[in-house]
């Protein structure tokens, strides 16, 4: 489990993350998502014990992390710009991650580089930008790390690699309890993949929930009445945004299905509709309350 | 079997509840048959396993799947359960849309002309079967 209490993190002037608390349970696939800025890789980076805290702490299994070198056994971090040594191909990485990783595994490596069709002893500064993306998966999966800290790793792959890496890591939770946390701005993929999300913004946590919780308990309602209606005639509904067009209400409402639907009823609405939100409808709905969205942004 | 619509807004857990019903009121699943394992469907759908083992849970906690340790998950003996829901589900969208129907001035006759007709072709071709 990783737990994360009251951490904060500056660079210079710049405050990257302030007083974030927030857990990971093991064998848990969590979606790390935020605004462009709002601290995603240096949370990642310090998860990884790559920087240190400035104030609060983060314990995995118990452990605090940063130099912790046993831990770290347990953790691989797969950068947004992944690094090898100059000249060096696959297998070459390889040896050199079996010396730090002791779990590392030349049989996983082996199956994995068939796989994918990479060829091991080929130069990584010539592979395509995808392509090593492809070998870092490949090394992190071979190290058999409890923890895969992963900084936008799915971007620049192709569909059919991105279905096949959604593949071995849902093997590798349900064999090795591996927990991935994966910061993305493709939501759309975040919603199959993973049971937990954290938002961050101006480094600090909004929320951090089950995503089947977060998605059944907002909805968009559509709904029309004979004369147009206003927010305060709604009192019933918690309310988060409403837009009116004529005589057609758009609201996005909290609360679950059920009690949303009851009250629409008893309203006695020409005609009425309630729609799930999707995962990005839901982020720009809470980026809109905390005042950043696309409207302030094209004015 | 199971078969997932990413694009739906309806999230995976939901899609895996209901798909699994359906099967088994259209008959395609029978009872005692073993469903796909978490693992199984995991792999052929790409999708987190927990998400799948939590939708198991809330069928057998509904009473639709039992589990046996060690062996994996079956249909139960829910079926004429799940056929009233589903019934009481469909007959209320027809009521729904009658609804509708009357508010574009349809006449009643016309539309339970209409039902009857639809009524009458499908059992025709069952009974052909």
């Amino acid at each position: 489990m990783i737990e994360v209490k009251g951490l904060s993190k500056k660079f210079d002037q710049i405050q990257a993350l302030q007083q974030v608390s927030t857990q990971i349970q093991k064998g848990s696939i969590f979606g790390l998502i935020g605004s462009n800025g709002a601290g995603k890789s240096t949370f990642l980076r310090l998860l990884a014990g790559i920087y240190r805290p400035d104030s609060g702490e983060i314990f995995i299994d118990g452990q605090p992390v940063y130099e912790n070198e046993a831990l770290k056994q347990k953790i691989f971090y797969i950068s947004d710009d992944q690094f090898y040594f100059p000249n060096s191909n696959m297998e070459e990485m390889a040896r050199y991650y079996a010396t730090i990783y002791q779990q590392f595994s030349f049989d996983k490596f082996e199956k994995l580089t068939q796989l994918f069709r990479l060829d091991k002893k080929r130069k990584l500064n010539t592979f395509s930008k995808g392509m090593q993306k492809q070998a870092h998966i490949i090394l992190a999966l071979s190290c058999q790390p409890d923890y895969l800290l992963c900084d936008e790793t799915f971007d620049g792959l192709d569909p059919v690699m991105r279905q096949a890496v959604k593949r071995l890591l849902a093997e590798a939770v349900l064999d090795q309890q591996l927990t991935p946390v994966i910061a993305s701005h493709n939501l759309r993929e975040l919603e199959d993949i993973c049971d937990h999300i954290g938002l961050l913004h101006q480094g600090g946590v909004i929320f951090e929930r089950e995503l089947d919780h977060l998605q059944s308990n907002i909805h968009k309602v559509q709904c029309a009445f004979t004369a147009p209606k206003q927010r305060q005639d709604f009192a019933d509904l918690d309310i988060v945004t409403m837009e009116q067009q004529g005589n057609l209400s758009i609201l996005v409402v909290r609360g679950d299905s059920q009690r949303t639907e009851a009250c629409m009823k008893a309203m006695q609405p020409l005609y009425y509709e309630l729609l799930p939100l999707t995962l990005e409808e839901i982020f720009i709905t809470e980026m809109e309350v905390l005042g950043y969205d696309i409207q302030q942004l094209i004015y | 079997m199971i078969l997932i619509d990413y694009k739906s807004r309806k999230p995976i857990y939901e899609q895996i509840i209901d798909n699994v019903k359906e099967l088994i009121v259209s008959g395609v699943l029978e009872r005692d048959e073993q469903l796909p394992s978490v693992r199984q469907l995991a792999q052929e759908l790409a999708i987190n396993p927990n998400t799948i083992q939590k939708a198991y849970a809330e069928l057998e906690r509904q009473g639709v799947i039992y589990s046996l340790k060690g062996r994996g998950s079956f249909v139960g003996s829910s079926l004429n359960e799940l056929r009233s829901v589903q019934q009481a589900a469909l007959l209320e969208e027809v009521a729904q849309l009658s609804g509708v129907l009357c508010q574009l001035a349809v006449e009643q006759e016309t539309v339970c002309a209409v039902v009857r007709e639809a009524y009458q072709t499908q059992r025709e071709a069952k009974n052909h079967d």
